[in-house]
């Protein structure tokens, strides 16, 4: 399958399954160690790729939200999550999709802007995190983070879709960044 | 190149044994529990599988519009969605305070009006809306007095600019009274000249008369000379 659908699979019970893009292994690997050892009553699932499509011969489960991971310090983690774009269907954007950026702490070893990938998450209309995820305890927190908003794109949070948590999610930004 | 890292978390709801084997050992009222969050999950998630069904249903828009026009539209919605969820909380909030007023009047015919809690919350909360209301005359009060300064403020500057106009005219009517007098000056020095002319025609007056007198000719005779010394004997300093 070239392309990733939100709801073409039937969701598994007390499962959400969250997928890790970057080119960033390690620093994936680490938050995703950060989300399990998170207390959540559903069964956290974290899948890690360093870009789509993914490979179609495993068989996985249906993917609740993904999240693109960006290295500020490394235009070649830009160039790869904007490639995988394409292979994420259009409806999975509809807050199911997020973009953490990380490295945005030494500004000196920045070689993307921080606008374009403001304007990045713009056009796609998805929330922009921002965590630096070298350092523990802000992993730590965007692992909680991460698995609250997991929880709710899964449908385990009643009440709340992913629709909703989007426009909540926009209504905090700075207005500023609507201007772009 | 994807790797699975899928180590189920903690799925106890009590903090008892992580393990998923536990689940069965568990009281029922934990699998009550359980099966009631699984149940509301269940729900949600054929919520989502339903919106997303009557999402495609409706026919998309087969004219190419513009990125702007299709931001526009977008914001458009996105109010609209803002619009419903700000109705839906409103008739929320009012069918939840009819519930309470309606639980409240149930409760108050049971309870001992003079000891209750309830009594000292609603007294509480009288004092502290009187307090508001003071509060906010208080606030009224200043606001105006606030506007008075700023009136006298603005009278006061109005009246200082009148003087300091008037000063301004003083001042130049003073200079221009100054040049008068410079003036007057030149008339000065033209009356000086004036008073030096006649000097000297007074001293060519006298020089003529000894010229003709000393000349031993009778004027007396001579009308014409007669004349002159007359003319002579004029005093010019009453010609100013």
């Amino acid at each position: 399958m070239s392309v990733l659908r939100p709801l073409d699979k039937l969701p598994g019970l007390n499962t959400a399954t969250i997928l890790l893009v970057g080119t960033e292994d390690a620093l994936l690997q680490q938050l995703a160690d950060s989300m399990l050892r998170e207390d959540c009553t559903s069964e956290l699932r974290v899948h890690l790729a360093n870009s789509l499509p993914l490979p179609s011969t495993v068989a996985r489960p249906r993917i609740d939200l993904i999240v693109f991971v960006i290295n500020l310090h490394s235009k070649h983690s830009l160039r790869k999550v904007e490639e995988s774009l394409h292979h994420v269907d259009a409806t999975f954007f509809l807050g199911k999709v997020s973009f953490l950026v990380t490295g945005a702490g030494r500004e000196s070893h920045c070689s993307i802007h921080r606008n374009t990938v403001v304007k990045l998450a713009h056009t796609y209309r998805s929330p922009l995190l921002f965590c630096d995820l070298e350092i523990e305890d802000f992993r730590a927190t965007m692992a909680q983070r991460l698995v609250r908003m997991l929880q709710i794109c899964a449908g385990h949070v009643p009440g709340v879709s992913a629709l909703s948590l989007l426009s909540l999610m926009r209504i905090s930004e700075n207005p500023s960044l609507e201007d772009l | 190149d994807m790797q699975a890292a899928a180590e189920p978390a903690d799925s106890g709801g009590d903090g008892g044994p992580p393990q998923v084997a536990g689940k069965d050992a568990a009281r029922p009222e934990d699998r009550m529990t359980l099966l009631l969050r699984l149940r509301a999950q269940t729900k949600q998630q054929l919520l989502e599988y339903k919106s997303m069904i009557d999402a495609n249903e409706e026919k998309t828009p087969e004219q190419i519009m513009q990125e702007k026009q299709i931001e526009a539209k977008i914001e458009e919605l996105e109010n609209e969605i803002e619009d419903v969820k700000i109705a839906f909380e409103i008739k929320k909030l009012a069918l939840d305070r009819m519930q309470l007023s309606s639980a409240l009047k149930k409760n108050l015919e049971k309870i001992d009006t003079k000891t209750s809690l309830l009594m000292d919350n609603m007294k509480q909360i009288l004092n502290l809306n009187k307090l508001i209301m003071k509060s906010q005359q208080d606030t009224w009060d200043l606001e105006e007095k606030l506007l008075d300064v700023r009136k006298k403020r603005l009278q006061l500057k109005q009246a200082s600019e009148s003087k300091l106009l008037e000063i301004q005219t003083e001042k130049n009517k003073q200079k221009d009274d100054l040049e008068n007098m410079e003036n007057s000056e030149k008339i000065k020095t033209i009356q000086q000249n004036l008073q030096r002319e006649i000097q000297i025609t007074t001293v060519i007056q006298h020089m003529f008369q000894n010229l003709i007198l000393g000349s031993k000719a009778n004027w007396a005779e001579d009308s014409a000379l007669k004349e002159i010394v007359l003319q002579l004997e004029k005093n010019l300093t009453t010609i100013q």
